[in-house]
């Protein structure tokens, strides 16, 4: 009993000393002292994870108050419990941000019923890359081009319906008339990779290119496989002449279509607020998101673990999420359609 | 070879990297000693640090930790039934019955004594099949893969209850459980009752401990008793004991060793489940196992824990020569390689072999210092268990709380871990065997998986590859031969017919049909889903029911006992395999236990809704405050500074150190000044 009365003496000090006049608050004062959690929606280990702890270390000096920024994992649902969490329960005061998967804000649109968030309301905060996906096919199985692409049939590795190996492979079918078929079920891009090497399936997609460079180089100078198809708004310089899918779409509707896969990867690995947060510190995380990515301490940290630092800002991803939330709804049936 | 196998020890036995190396050790040990945590959070949290090392300083460490994970979680295995890592589960079997008897000194030197040797084995092994690896792997494609899965199911599935139904229907339920929420394929989202929570599936901690560890410290809530009543060596003797068991059964360590080194290799089969081969396979294997396995038989500590040393040279595998980490730690540590700019594949084989083989001495010299620290301690350790159990249950308990909520972190862990205590204590109370529920679970997904991959690709004709043909030959023998033999046996005394009697219920065949009626309500919600979404599931689901409902119809037909009364079946029940510890309740009344169990349970529920109101850490303090006091008026002076000492623990480890997102709290919610408070 006398605990309780303890702790409801010290929440009586504590309500007191906390200065009740949050409004004429600068956003310094605001963080001046506090601690912002950066919620990652992976466990420790992955891509998500390794960018966003290196973010953390190094994003805190740039924000007005320098608050301490606490890299936090909270897995679940390919990182949409995160983004229904920092949608719905999170502290909208600026507190707490999120790192979720490049393709979850446009889950709502593909009617995924585990999404219960309205994605054009978030506040994005930026991303540290860009990422350039590819479809690939082992050398031997004599598909060099769109063309043989087209009129022969490739066995690629599947991760599911909502992976990017899927959704690349179905969407390119549907759009660009291309015959590729899923083997379906892979527990992971590296183990499509490694049934290529023992000729299981001939070729794969949403294969990224920074993963290809660190791990499978060797297959690329060795002419182990040919590069087929390029997702992304812009080549990657290393890959001048691999084909982007853009440029292979007859039509409007085959481009929007692709779009629906090409986003994303101009997505990166976004950072995001939830929506509600105050506009002048959703301004300040915005800029000190940039300011980390241009700070050479943190390119110095970033080029130790291997990241490959290629930024975006926070309005961009706003605009991109925007276009995407703009499709005509006839193609974004298509795209359902075509991807389950 | 043999020139770089040396060149690799004068790279790993330098001052620097022998310091590394052993820091990487300490902290392998105790992190594995923590369920939940492992190895695998340490590395991950580490792996900053080694950003600035060479290379193979940076493996040094990295591996020294992950290889020890598996030697010190033995300790909680043993002492308490309470598996520090996933990998020693089925330690907990024989280790754990080993310490009721008093013999926790021995059975702790044993596992040291054999997770060195299995581990050195293990490390031979890798050195020795290094030139051969990648085509080695390049055979195993994913219908050999699936072809383990299933020959795993059957080894353990028929090996323990008292009818080896039982075990088939369960492991059945087992692979329902692991398939839900969204299939492997279409995204489809099974028996997920409309909960994010479901979406990922069921995480394996929380049913893990629950299954394991929450039976163990319920019954030590009912008997009330100390864990052993006395030790029966001396410190040293028991040591020695252990040591001379491990040493005179060094044949099963390197049979084992070798098991955990190639299923260590094959991706997706990860180390929660090499325990259970290897003692499976010593349960099939050695000498009177059938009556003494399950009952504290040091063999059975041996089987498991020289494998799961073993198998991080296995893992290692893979992951050199493929970039396909063979476990969740192994995904870490190829986070590493491409940080210090090596690339998986034949270089690692051919001009980086010296760093490869740096790695196999790392594991090498890391068990032998893990294990030898743990063997010093082993004798003091085993006193552990003489301690009242009002002093140890609410610390591992509150332990095991923070240790399934590392699942997913989500307040549903919390309620698996509840629901599969009680499904766990029931199973053990009721004689039905628990290890083939969490093998089921464990290789259902890769069944699913691969099965689907496998027909995908090679139609019906998977089934025609060799290595394939071998495992399912095997593993329809293993699920026949119990039932063979008894066929045999009637043969051989003469006996006609089916020995039935008219049929007698008992009240605890109400959990057989509660069983039937959960599999029953799957299967039917499984017609629902998308064409590949219920393909598994119906098959699994109905070839479940099937086992369970024979196994239902000879429970009320066939008792053993009944049998005998009335002069069916010959009147002599066939010995019986249970790998599976038993209780000895010491003639308390059925009420009574029923009634303690109840209070037990009571009190988790206790915890959570305490947790609900006033946060995480708080709770464990209070919990361990009333627990204390209101079970056994333990006296102030012990009360406070163990719970003062435990909160603070968990508060380090936990919200410093792991930094977990609590979920939101009613107080915080009242007084939000309060949250500055860790976990309100």
């Amino acid at each position: 009993m006398s605990v309780i009365k303890v702790l409801k003496s010290l929440a009586v000090v504590a309500a007191v000393a906390v200065p009740a006049s949050a409004q004429a608050q600068s956003v310094e004062e605001f963080y001046a002292g506090k601690t912002v959690s950066l919620y990652i929606g992976y466990s420790v280990g992955g891509g998500y994870d390794t960018y966003a702890r290196v973010i953390a270390s190094h994003l805190g000096k740039h924000i007005p108050g320098n608050p301490t920024i606490v890299p936090t994992n909270m897995p679940g649902a390919g990182s949409l419990r995160l983004a229904n969490w920092l949608y719905e329960a999170a502290p909208k005061d600026g507190t707490a941000i999120g790192t979720v998967a490049r393709a979850a804000p446009f889950e709502p649109l593909l009617e995924n019923e585990a999404a219960s968030f309205n994605a054009a309301e978030f506040n994005y905060i930026g991303n540290a890359n860009t990422e350039y996906s590819l479809c690939a096919a082992n050398a031997d199985a004599g598909i060099a081009n769109i063309d043989d692409l087209r009129s022969k049939e490739l066995l690629v590795g599947g991760t599911g319906a909502a992976s990017d190996p899927n959704k690349q492979a179905n969407i390119a079918n549907a759009a660009l008339g291309t015959n590729m078929t899923i083997i379906d079920g892979y527990p992971g891009g590296n183990d499509i990779t490694l049934a290529m090497e023992r000729g299981e399936v001939m070729g794969r997609c949403g294969w990224s290119w920074s993963t290809i460079k660190a791990t499978k180089w060797d297959m690329i100078e060795q002419g182990q496989v040919n590069l087929l198809l390029q997702f992304a708004n812009t080549p990657h310089p290393d890959l001048a002449d691999v084909p982007l899918v853009a440029e292979l779409a007859d039509t409007d509707e085959q481009r929007a279509m692709l779009n629906f896969i090409v986003a994303p990867q101009e997505m990166g690995r976004p950072y995001i607020a939830p929506p509600g947060v105050p506009q002048d510190r959703v301004d300040a995380l915005r800029q000190a998101f940039m300011d980390t990515m241009a700070d050479p301490e943190f390119l110095a940290a970033a080029t130790e673990a291997g990241l490959e630092i290629t930024p975006s800002s926070g309005e961009t991803l706003q605009e991109i999420v925007a276009s995407v939330f703009a499709t005509d709804p006839a193609i974004i049936a298509k795209v359902i359609e075509a991807t389950n | 070879m043999v020139e770089s196998l040396i060149d690799a020890f004068f790279l790993v036995i330098q001052f620097e990297r022998l310091i590394y190396l052993a820091a990487g050790v300490m902290l392998g040990l105790m992190l594995g000693i923590l369920p939940g945590v492992g190895g695998v959070a340490g590395m991950a949290l580490l792996l900053p640090f080694t950003f600035g090392m060479d290379p193979i300083a940076a493996f040094a460490f990295m591996l020294g930790l992950s290889a020890v994970a598996a030697t010190s979680d033995t300790i909680p295995a043993v002492l308490f039934g309470v598996p520090g890592t996933q990998a020693s589960q089925a330690t907990v079997i024989d280790g754990h019955a080993m310490a009721r008897k008093g013999e926790a000194g021995r059975a702790l030197s044993a596992a040291y004594v054999s997770s060195v040797i299995g581990g050195l084995f293990g490390a031979f092994l890798l050195a020795l099949a290094i030139p051969v690896l990648r085509p080695i792997m390049l055979y195993i494609g994913s219908p050999e893969l699936l072809a383990a899965s299933i020959f795993g199911i059957s080894m353990v599935a028929v090996l323990a209850g008292s009818s080896p139904l039982r075990g088939l229907g369960i492991a059945g339920f087992g692979i329902m459980l692991s398939m839900i929420g969204s299939d492997p394929q279409g995204g489809d989202l099974r028996w997920t009752m409309g909960t994010v929570y479901l979406y990922d599936g069921l995480p394996l901690l929380p049913i893990a401990l629950g299954l394991f560890a929450l039976p163990e410290l319920a019954d030590l809530a009912i008997r009330r008793v100390a864990i052993a009543s006395k030790t029966k060596h001396e410190v040293r003797e028991g040591m020695l004991q252990g040591a001379r068991d491990a040493l005179r059964n060094w044949w099963l360590i390197l049979r084992c060793g070798g098991i955990g080194a190639a299923l260590g290799a094959m991706p997706g089969l990860g180390s929660s489940v090499i325990d259970w081969f290897a003692y499976g396979y010593a349960a099939r294997s050695v000498k009177g196992a059938r009556d003494s396995f399950g009952t504290g038989d040091v063999r059975g500590v041996i089987a498991p824990e020289s494998a799961n040393n073993a198998s991080t040279s296995g893992a290692l595998v893979p992951t050199i020569a493929f970039g396909v980490p063979g476990s969740a730690s192994m995904a870490i540590l190829l986070g590493a390689f491409l940080i210090h700019g090596l690339q998986p594949g034949p270089a690692m084989l051919t001009t980086n072999l010296a760093i490869t083989y740096s790695m196999v001495w790392s594991v090498a010299i890391a068990n032998i210092l893990g294990a030898g620290i743990c063997f010093a301690l082993s004798g003091q350790m085993a006193r552990i268990a003489t301690l009242r159990y009002t002093l140890i249950m609410p610390m591992i308990l509150s332990i095991v709380y923070l240790g399934a909520f590392q699942g997913n972190r989500d307040w549903g862990d919390l309620f698996a871990l509840l629901a599969f205590g009680v499904l766990g204590w029931v199973m053990k109370s009721l004689h039905w065997p628990r290890p083939p529920l969490i093998l089921g679970f464990v290789l259902g997904a890769i069944i699913e998986r691969y099965l689907f991959i496998s027909i995908a690709r090679y139609s019906w004709e998977w089934l025609l590859r060799p290595a394939v043909i071998v495992l399912l030959l095997l593993a329809v023998v293993m699920v026949l031969r119990p039932f063979i033999g008894e066929i045999i046996e009637r043969r051989r005394t003469g006996e006609k017919g089916l020995p039935f009697h008219a049929p007698v219920l008992h009240v605890t065949d109400l959990f057989t049909l509660l069983l039937i009626a959960g599999v029953g309500w799957m299967v039917v919600e499984a017609t629902g889903f998308a064409d590949k979404a219920r393909l598994a599931p119906l098959s699994v689901g109905f070839a479940s029911l099937a086992f369970l409902v024979v196994s239902f119809t000879n429970q009320i037909l066939r008792r053993p006992g009944r049998g005998a009364a009335i002069g069916v079946g010959g009147g002599k029940a066939r010995k019986e395999v249970h790998l599976d510890l038993v209780e000895d309740y010491r003639g308390l009344p059925v009420g009574k236990i029923v009634l303690r169990a109840g209070v037990f349970f009571g009190w988790m529920l206790v915890f959570m809704a305490s947790m609900a109101l006033i946060g995480l850490i708080p709770t464990v303090f209070f919990f361990i405050v009333a627990y204390m006091r209101l079970e056994n008026r333990e006296p102030w002076k012990l009360v406070l500074p163990i719970a003062l000492g435990t909160t603070l623990f968990i508060y380090v480890v936990f919200d410093v150190f792991l930094t977990i997102p609590w979920p939101a709290t009613l107080l915080g919610r009242l007084v939000p000044a309060l949250q500055v408070l860790p976990s309100i």
